[in-house]
C-alpha cells in the first residue's frame, strides 16, 4: 500500500494483530478442546484468522515477509487490542471471546468491504466467505450452551466481563473520521461499535444477562501499549522460530 | 450428544463415500461440525448427514453364508469357452 496513508496502515496493522493474537490464542486449544469435534472447528477457525491477518500483513507491507511482520516486531510495534491478546485458558472464556471477536469481524469486515479501496475490499470479501462459517459456529453452540441453566451459569460471567473490553475492537490511535474520508471504511468505528453492541445484546437478552458497557476503561493496546497477557502469546508464536529460525511449513 | 454418520461426494461421477462418524448436539450442530470435520479443505462438493438411529442395519450373518464362490462371476470361463470355439472355427476353415 502507498505508505502516504498513515491512518489507513495504522488501522489495518490493528486489524491484522487483533486477527494474529486471536488466531494463535484459539490454537492453544488444539487437542485439548472440550470435545473432539469442537478441536477440530476451533482449530479450523484459527488457521482461518491467522490467514486473513496474512492477507492483510501481505497488503500492508508487500517487501517484507510475512513471518517478519507477525513475529519479529518491536511489542510496542503491534496494535492489537487487549481482549484479543487475552490468554483464554478456561473453556467459558475462549468461547465467549470467540462470539464476541466474530460478531466484530462480520462488522468490521463490512465496512472494508463496502469501502472503495479495492484490494482491501477484495481481502474482506474473502474474509467474509469464511467468516460466515465462524459466526454460525459460535453463535449455534453458545446459544446451545446458554439455553441450559449450567451453561448460562458458565458464559455469563464470561460475557460480562469480556464483552466491555470489546468495546476496544473498535478503537483507533487514528482519526477515525480520515478513515471514512478516505474511503477505507464504509462506516466510521463509532457507528460500527453501536452495531457490534446491538448484536452482542440481541444474543444475550433472551438469557437474562446485562452488560455494564460503562465498566470499560480504555485499553491503550492500539497506541503500542501490550497487555500482560502479550508476552506469553508471542513466546508461543515464536517457540518453532526459536527453535530453528529457518523452519518451513 | 447424538452419533451421526458423514458421507461425501467429490466432483464428477463418483459416488456418495462414508468418510467417518461424529457427536453432535442436534441436527443443525451434526452439519457444522461434519463440514468443520471432513470438508474444511474442500474434499468433497456435497456433504449428507445422517443420524445413525436411522441407519437400517442388516443382520450380519445373512451376510456372512458359507460358501458364495458360485456367485462371483469374473466372465474368466465364458471368455475360455469363446476363445476356444474361435479357434475351432478357424482351424476348420
Amino acid at each position: 500500500m502507498s505508505s502516504g496513508d498513515h491512518a489507513a496502515r495504522e488501522y489495518l496493522l490493528g486489524f491484522a494483530d487483533d486477527e494474529l493474537c486471536v488466531g494463535q490464542n484459539h490454537s492453544w486449544w488444539i487437542a485439548v478442546g472440550p470435545f473432539l469435534e469442537e478441536d477440530l472447528a476451533f482449530s479450523s477457525i484459527a488457521q482461518d484468522e491467522l490467514g486473513h491477518a496474512r492477507m492483510l500483513y501481505e497488503f500492508i507491507d508487500p517487501e517484507k515477509s510475512v513471518d517478519e511482520i507477525a513475529y519479529w516486531r518491536d511489542q510496542r510495534g503491534y496494535r492489537s487490542a487487549h481482549i484479543a491478546e487475552l490468554r483464554c485458558h478456561q473453556w467459558p472464556d475462549a468461547l465467549v471471546r470467540h462470539v464476541l471477536y466474530d460478531l466484530a469481524e462480520e462488522v468490521r469486515w463490512h465496512a472494508l468491504s463496502g469501502g472503495s479501496w479495492e484490494r482491501v475490499a477484495a481481502i474482506a470479501t474473502r474474509a467474509i466467505a469464511e467468516e460466515r462459517f465462524h459466526l454460525q459456529h459460535s453463535l449455534s453452540l453458545s446459544e446451545r450452551l446458554l439455553a441450559t441453566a449450567e451453561g448460562r451459569k458458565r458464559l455469563i460471567p464470561s460475557f460480562q466481563r469480556l464483552a466491555p473490553m470489546g468495546q476496544e475492537l473498535f478503537r483507533a490511535n487514528v482519526d477515525e473520521l480520515r478513515l471514512v474520508d478516505s474511503g477505507l471504511l464504509s462506516s466510521s468505528l463509532t457507528d460500527q461499535k453501536n452495531s457490534w453492541i446491538k448484536k452482542v445484546e440481541t444474543l444475550l437478552e433472551t438469557f437474562n444477562c446485562e452488560i455494564n458497557w460503562e465498566e470499560f476503561q480504555d485499553a491503550p493496546g492500539r497506541e503500542g501499549i501490550r497487555s500482560s497477557d502479550f508476552e506469553s502469546l508471542h513466546a508461543e508464536m515464536v517457540e518453532v522460530l526459536n527453535l530453528d529460525p529457518n523452519a518451513q511449513w | 450428544m447424538k452419533t451421526y454418520e458423514v458421507f461425501l461426494k467429490k466432483a464428477g461421477k463418483e459416488p456418495f463415500g462414508h468418510v467417518g462418524s461424529l457427536d453432535a448436539p442436534d441436527d443443525h450442530m451434526a452439519l457444522l461440525f461434519a463440514r468443520d470435520s471432513y470438508g474444511r479443505r474442500s474434499e468433497g462438493e456435497q456433504i449428507w448427514v445422517v443420524g445413525r438411529d436411522h441407519i437400517l442395519a442388516g443382520n450380519q450373518s445373512d451376510l456372512a453364508l458359507a460358501d458364495r464362490s458360485h456367485k462371483h462371476n469374473d466372465g474368466r470361463r465364458v471368455s475360455e469357452l469363446r476363445t476356444s470355439q474361435r479357434l475351432k472355427k478357424e482351424l476348420g476353415e
